[in-house]
């Protein structure tokens, strides 16, 4: 039997959850500043009264959809300027390209790295990612194909450059 | 040939990809792999664009996340979104408000008037100017010694933990700090071994410990000149890795281990109530 809603504690898995939560937020606001705080928004939302996930179905995904409806709410639908790819540090990981790789890939056209990162990478379907980001699977699925296409165009550029 | 640049091709190849393509559908996309070079190209491309992407997003996700949030998190108190911000993140610069700005420009006056009138009093010409490099400490290379052990699940210590006699007599003669080896067992943490490491030039003790996911975790310590016995604990991060240091008489001591560890705290004063 699963535990009533207020005695479940998540703050734990939040802590573990904290580098990919944070990595979805800078998919949605495409700002290393917004995404800091809607991380906390997040967090004090659900370590707070009122409980976000009712112990059913993945904590991740009541997290995202949290997340997204709170870039929502705080206007996340006017369209962001595109990110100032030489704004603040990136990141300390080394993966193939570095921080002007994922400063591209943040730069991407609204909603292709969000749907870009809940399928390619983090292996969601087309229907759990659409719930997550409000969208029909079919709308997931064009965003997919335009996001790898400019991933590999990116990808072109960058070997390009290095050669 | 022709059908390979229309827009549901790269649908299909994409959906291919992800495994949303049935039965029926995989096997009209095998056959038309098969026989078009197009739609290999255009697959293939695909596939570069995915694993492109996937890296970059692998690489943002060992960003480090600060210790003070993990933990105020943990411990479920409010979270001030002004005082706490998860570092590493790209920032796009803030508009200042004027009233900043006059702040600033009083504070950079008064700086550098004063800044000014110090230097016309000390600097002598003939003095060679020294360089200026940030010394390393101990710390540093606590760290740097984590990251490549941490890393080694098959190497990781010199001498395992079932000789536990053996390390309190090698690490007590090496270093000169008698110390006893913490049941971290409460914590979830089970200790793993030992290695003796050289840290600002001195031999350094490093005790290893693993959680049940397998992140390693070090108790390290060295003979100090120190006569400090506050016991008061300095937390810091360096990227990924978060460290809780402290002196008592005789011996600097420090606890390594993820960034994210929401009781990371905890487990340093109860490493230190031992020690």
């Amino acid at each position: 039997m699963r535990p009533a809603q207020e005695s479940i504690d998540i703050s734990r898995d939040l802590v573990s959850l904290l580098p990919r939560l944070r990595r979805f937020a800078l998919t949605l606001t495409r700002d290393g500043l917004q995404a800091d705080d809607l991380v906390q928004a997040i967090c004090e939302r659900a370590t707070g009264r009122h409980p976000v996930w009712n112990g059913h179905g993945r904590l991740d995904d009541a997290l995202y959809i949290l997340a997204r409806t709170l870039q929502d709410e705080a206007g996340g639908r006017k369209r962001v300027a595109a990110a100032d790819p030489r704004g603040g540090t990136a990141s300390s990981g080394g993966a193939a390209g570095g921080d002007a790789v994922q400063q591209m890939m943040i730069t991407m056209s609204e909603g292709l790295a969000s749907a870009f990162l809940l399928v390619a990478v983090e292996q969601r379907n087309y229907r759990d990612a659409g719930q997550i980001l409000g969208l029909a699977p079919d709308v997931v699925a064009q965003k997919l194909v335009a996001a790898r296409l400019r991933l590999a165009t990116m990808a072109a550029d960058t070997t390009e450059r290095r050669a | 040939m022709q059908h390979t640049k229309s827009p549901s091709i790269e649908a299909r190849l994409s959906a291919y990809l992800d495994g949303e393509a049935d039965e029926n559908e995989r096997r009209e996309i095998d056959q038309l792999l098969a026989r078009d070079a197009e739609a290999r190209r255009l697959l293939e491309r695909l596939k570069q664009g995915s694993a492109f992407g996937a890296s970059g997003f692998e690489a943002i996700l060992h960003d480090p996340v600060p210790l003070s949030l993990a933990r105020r998190i943990r411990q479920g108190t409010d979270i001030n979104p002004k005082q706490e911000r998860v570092v590493g993140a790209p920032r796009r610069q803030r508009r200042k408000l004027w009233r900043g700005a006059v702040a600033a420009s009083c504070g950079m006056l008064l700086i550098g008037g004063s800044t000014g009138y110090l230097i016309g009093r000390t600097v002598d010409d003939n003095a060679p100017q020294a360089p200026i490099v940030k010394a390393r400490t101990w710390l540093d290379d606590v760290t740097d010694a984590h990251r490549v052990y941490a890393r080694q699940p098959r190497h990781l210590v010199e001498v395992t933990a079932e000789n536990d006699e053996e390390i309190r007599n090698w690490l007590t003669a090496s270093t000169g700090v008698s110390f006893t080896v913490p049941d971290l067992t409460a914590n979830k943490l089970v200790f793993q071994g030992a290695r003796l490491l050289v840290a600002a030039g001195k031999p350094t003790a490093q005790l290893l410990f693993k959680d049940e996911d397998g992140e390693v975790y070090a108790v390290c310590f060295q003979r100090s000149a120190t006569t400090d016995d506050s016991g008061r604990m300095t937390e810091s991060m360096r990227d990924d890795l978060a460290l809780v240091s402290w002196n008592e008489p005789g011996a600097a001591y420090v606890v390594v281990g993820p960034s994210a560890t929401a009781n990371f705290k905890d487990l340093a004063d109860a490493i230190a109530d031992v020690m």
